[in-house]
């Protein structure tokens, strides 16, 4: 695992013959794995991003998703906009929405709207919490590898930022009919949203990866007695 | 000639799970990443085809999405269901044309760009056009980035619905149109999951090795022919 050494093709020259990393848009192979911190590494043929080192990016992914986590209640339970027309007025919560779509018999949208804007979004802040904490046990090593992985195949189903140009949306078209009020759970949604875009570009899954062979190696070492006691990073 | 060395031709994987590279087990088709757990093939398997079956369906849909209303706004007892385009027109005779645009790019002009970039980048592959593989990596992540952004207006729908419902005097109920839109949206994003760019990169990679073969073979027999003339 990771410890792949290919020869070279013959014409090459005499650079390191060993390869780390492929591109995984143009199949480049390259010799670095990781970028230096606070540097993003490019593949040099079709420019996809191969790995952003941030610092201190388990550290900061954890908070980050576990303030997410907190934020979700206030943005659930309250209301995010109100529309009063004459006497009458109606509030709107994050699920209102999602009900009265189901209400009206719509079971296949409510579901896309409900899976797109709460159920991945919360997804992935529980994954991410999971994966940077469970990622300091050698234990959890196989539950966290299969987290990562579903978490790449979630990631791009929370749709966050685009909800928040829906209420926008709503909120303009709407305002000429009657009254729109912006209420207390909107600002909640957007620190939430602001929360999840952080913790997305903070996330490296890289780092979590080293962890977790490092974790490993350190209990396997305990296990087969080594005398010199790793300190724990 | 020296060429950039590609995984697949140095007998290597990516696992597109997590990004590692694997050594995969001699003549096999796939295995399992021994880090992460995913499957991993050389190439996405079917790549083309996935794409053309789920692109051709999110363009059947697209039709019942726009000729079915996906909105009726009824006030004060009176409202007409509107389609997709029919909103955005709304917005803009209303003079809302900051947000007539955004409506009009999210659920009219993404999806036809997203359905005509994936047919574009199946075609490339498919008949080997001449493109720059830059070019068509650009369409590629643009297709990528720009899909997600269409399920801005069933968002909207969804929020109205439950914010606008006052019986006689005004009340938004969703249409038929929505539910075809919101398919239409789901597939082409599985549609860009399951085409493969690096097909991209393998084609460009064979068309300049039969063109350096064809320009040594073109040297070989240039060089025979002043080799007669100069023994003759």
């Amino acid at each position: 695992m990771g410890q792949l050494s290919q020869p070279l093709q013959p014409g090459a020259g005499s650079s390191p013959a060993r390869w780390r990393r492929a591109c995984h848009q143009c199949d480049l192979l390259l010799t670095r794995l990781t970028a230096p911190m606070g540097c993003k590494l490019v593949c040099p043929r079709c420019g996809a991003t191969q790995h952003r080192n941030m610092e201190r990016s388990i550290a900061h992914t954890l908070s980050l998703s576990i303030s997410g986590i907190l934020l979700f209640i206030p943005t659930a339970t309250l209301p995010l906009l109100e529309f009063s027309l004459f006497t009458f007025g109606a509030k709107n919560t994050l699920m209102n929405g999602v009900q009265a779509l189901f209400a009206a018999g719509y079971l296949w949208l409510a579901s896309i709207v409900l899976f797109c804007s709460v159920i991945a979004p919360l997804g992935k802040f529980v994954m991410l919490a999971y994966i940077c904490w469970g990622s300091a046990w050698a234990r959890l090593r196989k539950s966290v590898a299969r987290t990562l992985r579903w978490y790449e195949h979630l990631q791009e189903w929370g749709m966050l930022d685009v909800y928040m140009l829906g209420i926008l949306v709503a909120l303009v078209k709407m305002a000429d009919l009657g009254k729109m009020e912006v209420k207390p759970g909107l600002y909640c949604f957007v620190a939430m949203m602001v929360a999840a875009s952080a913790a997305q570009v903070s996330f490296d899954p890289e780092t979590v990866w080293a962890r977790l062979a490092r974790k490993e190696r350190q209990a396997r070492k305990r296990k087969t007695g080594g005398i010199d006691s790793e300190v724990e990073g | 000639m020296n060429r950039p060395a590609r995984a697949l031709s140095e007998g290597l994987w990516v696992c597109l799970g997590c990004r590692q590279l694997i050594e995969p087990p001699q003549g096999a088709r796939s295995c399992i990443c021994p880090r992460c757990g995913a499957r991993v093939h050389a190439r996405i398997e079917s790549s083309i085809m996935l794409t053309w079956a789920l692109s051709i369906t999110g363009a059947l849909l697209l039709i019942p999405a726009n000729i079915l209303p996906v909105m009726t706004v009824i006030y004060l007892g009176s409202g007409e269901p509107s389609t997709i385009i029919g909103g955005a027109l709304e917005l803009y005779q209303a003079g809302l044309w900051g947000i007539a645009l955004i409506v009009f790019v999210a659920s009219i002009a993404v999806p036809v760009m997203k359905l005509v970039g994936l047919a574009m980048l199946c075609l490339i592959v498919q008949w080997r056009l001449d493109v720059s593989p830059r070019q068509a990596m650009r369409v590629y992540r643009v297709v990528n980035a720009i899909g997600r952004w269409s399920l801005l207006d069933l968002f909207m729908i969804s929020i109205l619905v439950a914010l606008v419902d006052m019986g006689a005097i005004a009340e938004v109920q969703a249409g038929p149109g929505s539910t075809a839109f919101a398919t239409v949206v789901v597939v082409t994003m599985f549609a860009v999951r399951a085409f493969d760019p690096r097909l991209i990169w393998d084609m460009y990679e064979q068309r300049e090795v039969e063109a350096a073969e064809l320009a040594q073979r073109i040297e070989t027999q240039d060089n025979d022919g002043y080799s007669d003339r100069e023994n003759g």
